[in-house]
């Protein structure tokens, strides 16, 4: 009782010599506890993006949310009256729908992984101590900073059927021509290689930084305990590369689900090759091609939701890593 | 347990074009069991030494043998060495138990039971059988310290190999893994190579040391005999604490003189001294104080800085002649009350002056000492 009340006459002093100093201090604003000095002085600086971003991105997104429990199609307005999960049911029995759905999680899962394995291979060739590593470096991360326009169009000419780079070479041992981008059943993995030949060295250069900060000692260590080249990096290095493994696997899957463009330009349209059918683009479809907006919308969100769960397993290592 | 050769060992680095030569002809013999340190300033290849042991490191030139054994094609994995890193290069991910098995399920084919208790009866030598389950970011630096020897002692090698173990340790710390560690070398009689370049680590844990300087061999001795009877002038500048008090001298008639340095040698003296561009030198712990000039090996001096250390006193003096801040050290009974300013005499008995040969270096005369005297003593 007796420390409160001094704690009080405390406060009370320090209030009044402040502003017996002349400081122009809102008496108002330094009602303890609830709204601060501080808060009130930042405000400005936090607000307009708060607002925007709120607005923009998350009120956007509440909103796509409502759209599709509504059975808005064309150009009408949407019903907001009657909300429902019907565009969820209609998804999940359209054989379309679970064709993409079935694609998006093969491309995910397919150039997620290869792209990890390729680019740590890579990573561990680099890190060798070569000559013109960076020039090497340089090589594999330029494909990244290509548009998927010009990737598209590059690797059409790739797969080309007739004159193809890829067929050729295959003739060489005796294979095909293979029908690449016209065969439903190539199409996928033709895509899920160009992709890879785009952003291995994305994995390869966050390999990289994660080989680089593992201490020398450690190899030698792991050498001076007997173990191979292969077993070393298995058991001593790989699990402490387990950082750069997961961020990179976020962007890597972030960038599968966006593959939307590398798809669109393939075609030029919003049809993409027949078996390359994904979420993305079936989305897009339904909503500007076939006027299904809230079930385009629905898709949108499932998207999302998918995109949350790939972020989840990131944010969480980085919350038990203390860094958020 | 084995013998450990090095012979004429040679490592050049190339640099762009350039070759740079780390090791310089080294050639060392290491007993079965033997404890030798590597010791010298840094950059003087007394690492690089170590790392071409453990096969980290090609070998130029020279053959080194384990056990009678060429090893200089060997991978570390095929020498049958275990070695002990500054920085401990403990795997972080795995725990205590797991470090200290890695090395087995890597190189023997012990079973898993096996494996866990020689794991354990290690961990018992070291004192660290509670930390079994921890991950090295939960240890403090001795106990990853501990944990680092462990894991080297689980593997029974034939040599250890120790690159400044104790190096990341605090001042107290150190002394005590300094003796822990003599004592478990004795206990496990292991032939060891300890490199670091504190000379006190390497006076007191070594059977014999190896002075290096510049990737050259300056003298394999014991302790004892790197102290008293030094090689050359590097090899007494380095060992000993403070460092041996060196005076550009000129033998002229029957005495060595230099700046504000008179000093007259007896016969016996001067017959070892063939050229007259001379050192002289002389340990801060041979020099005595007194109050009054009796002999010509008497010197007037004037205290310039006295550090106190409470048994022993470290006093700064300079000659009448030689400007400020140019000084010699002795090393007093922290009883002895000199102040800065007084005006003293340092006694320089010849018996503990030594001579080095101011061109090459190389020791002429070292300070009386009885070898098999001191052997006497110690059994």
């Amino acid at each position: 009782m007796r420390g409160k009340l001094a704690a009080y006459l405390g406060r009370l002093v320090r209030r009044n010599r402040v502003r017996a100093d002349g400081g122009e201090v809102n008496a108002n604003a330094t009602r303890d506890g609830f709204v601060s000095d501080e808060f009130t002085a930042s405000l400005p600086y936090w607000l307009p993006p708060f607002v925007v971003m709120g607005l923009a991105v998350y009120g956007a997104i509440l909103w796509n949310f409502f759209l599709s429990l509504t059975d808005t199609s064309g150009f009408q307005t949407p019903n907001y009256a009657n909300l429902d999960f019907e565009m969820y049911a209609k998804a999940f029995a359209d054989p379309v729908f679970i064709g993409a759905l079935r694609n998006t999680f093969a491309l995910l899962v397919a150039f997620t992984v290869l792209c990890l394995v390729v680019g740590l291979v890579v990573a561990v060739l680099v890190d060798q101590g070569i000559r013109y590593e960076n020039t090497f470096r340089t090589i594999y991360l330029l494909p990244m900073a290509l548009s998927f326009v010009v990737t598209a169009q590059f690797w059409l000419w790739m797969y080309n059927q007739q004159n193809g780079l890829v067929n050729i070479i295959l003739g060489v041992v005796g294979l095909g021509p293979y029908e690449w981008i016209g065969n439903p059943s190539l199409v996928l993995g033709a895509v899920v290689f160009a992709l890879i030949w785009q952003f291995s060295g994305y994995a390869m250069v966050v390999y990289l930084a994660g080989l680089r900060a593992i201490p020398t000692e450690q190899f030698e260590a792991a050498r001076v305990d007997g173990a191979t080249t292969l077993r070393m990096y298995w058991r001593v290095i790989l699990p402490q590369l387990k950082g750069a493994t997961i961020s990179a696997s976020v962007v890597l899957m972030v960038f599968a689900l966006k593959a939307f463009d590398f798809l669109y330009s393939l075609t030029g349209s919003y049809y993409p090759p027949k078996g390359s059918d994904i979420l993305a683009t079936m989305m897009v479809r339904q909503a500007f091609v076939a006027n299904n907006r809230a079930y385009a919308a629905a898709i949108g969100i499932m998207l999302f939701a998918l995109a949350l769960v790939i972020v989840a397993p990131y944010l969480l290592y980085q919350y038990r890593a203390g860094e958020l | 347990m084995a013998r450990l050769e090095l012979d004429d060992i040679t490592k050049h680095f190339d640099d762009d074009g350039e070759t740079i030569v780390a090791v310089d002809d080294a050639s060392i013999d290491i007993e079965d069991g033997e404890f030798l340190v590597l010791v010298g300033p840094s950059g003087c290849g007394k690492s690089t030494t170590l790392r071409m042991i453990a096969g980290l490191e090609t070998i130029t030139d020279g053959e080194l043998r384990i056990g009678g054994r060429r090893v200089n094609e060997a991978k570390p994995r095929d020498r049958d060495i275990a070695m002990v890193f500054q920085s401990y290069a403990l795997y972080p991910h795995m725990t205590v138990r797991e470090n200290m098995s890695f090395g087995l399920e890597e190189s023997t084919d012990l079973s898993g039971s096996e494996i866990d208790e020689r794991v354990e009866s290690a961990t018992d030598t070291m004192g660290i059988s509670d930390l079994l389950d921890r991950k090295p970011s939960e240890l403090s630096g001795g106990q990853q310290q501990r944990v680092a020897l462990g894991r080297a002692i689980v593997r029974e090698p034939e040599v250890f190999l120790m690159d400044e173990p104790l190096s990341n340790l605090d001042a107290k710390l150190r002394a005590q893994m300094r003796t822990e560690l003599q004592r478990l070398q004795e206990d496990l009689d292991t032939t060891t190579v300890y490199v670091t370049h504190d000379q006190t680590e390497a006076m007191t844990m070594g059977d014999r040391i190896a002075i290096l300087n510049d990737g050259l061999l300056q003298q394999v001795a014991t302790p004892l005999e790197a102290y008293h009877a030094p090689a050359n002038q590097f090899v007494a500048g380095f060992i000993g604490e403070p460092s041996m008090n060196f005076f550009d001298v000129d033998l002229e008639g029957d005495s060595v003189v230099g700046d504000g340095l008179d000093y007259p040698v007896s016969d016996d003296v001067r017959a070892k001294l063939d050229t007259d561009a001379l050192v002289l030198g002389i340990r801060p712990q041979d020099i005595e104080l007194v109050e009054e000039v009796e002999s010509g090996h008497d010197v007037a001096v004037t205290v310039d800085v006295v550090e106190p250390m409470g048994d022993e006193n470290n006093v700064y003096l300079r000659l009448p002649d030689s400007p400020a801040g140019e000084t010699f050290i002795a090393n007093v009974d922290g009883r002895t009350l000199v102040d800065e300013g007084d005006d003293i005499v340092a006694r320089i008995p010849e018996e503990a002056v030594h001579f080095f040969d101011r061109r090459s270096g190389e020791a002429l005369r070292n300070r009386e000492f009885d070898d098999e005297a001191d052997v006497d003593l110690s059994l």
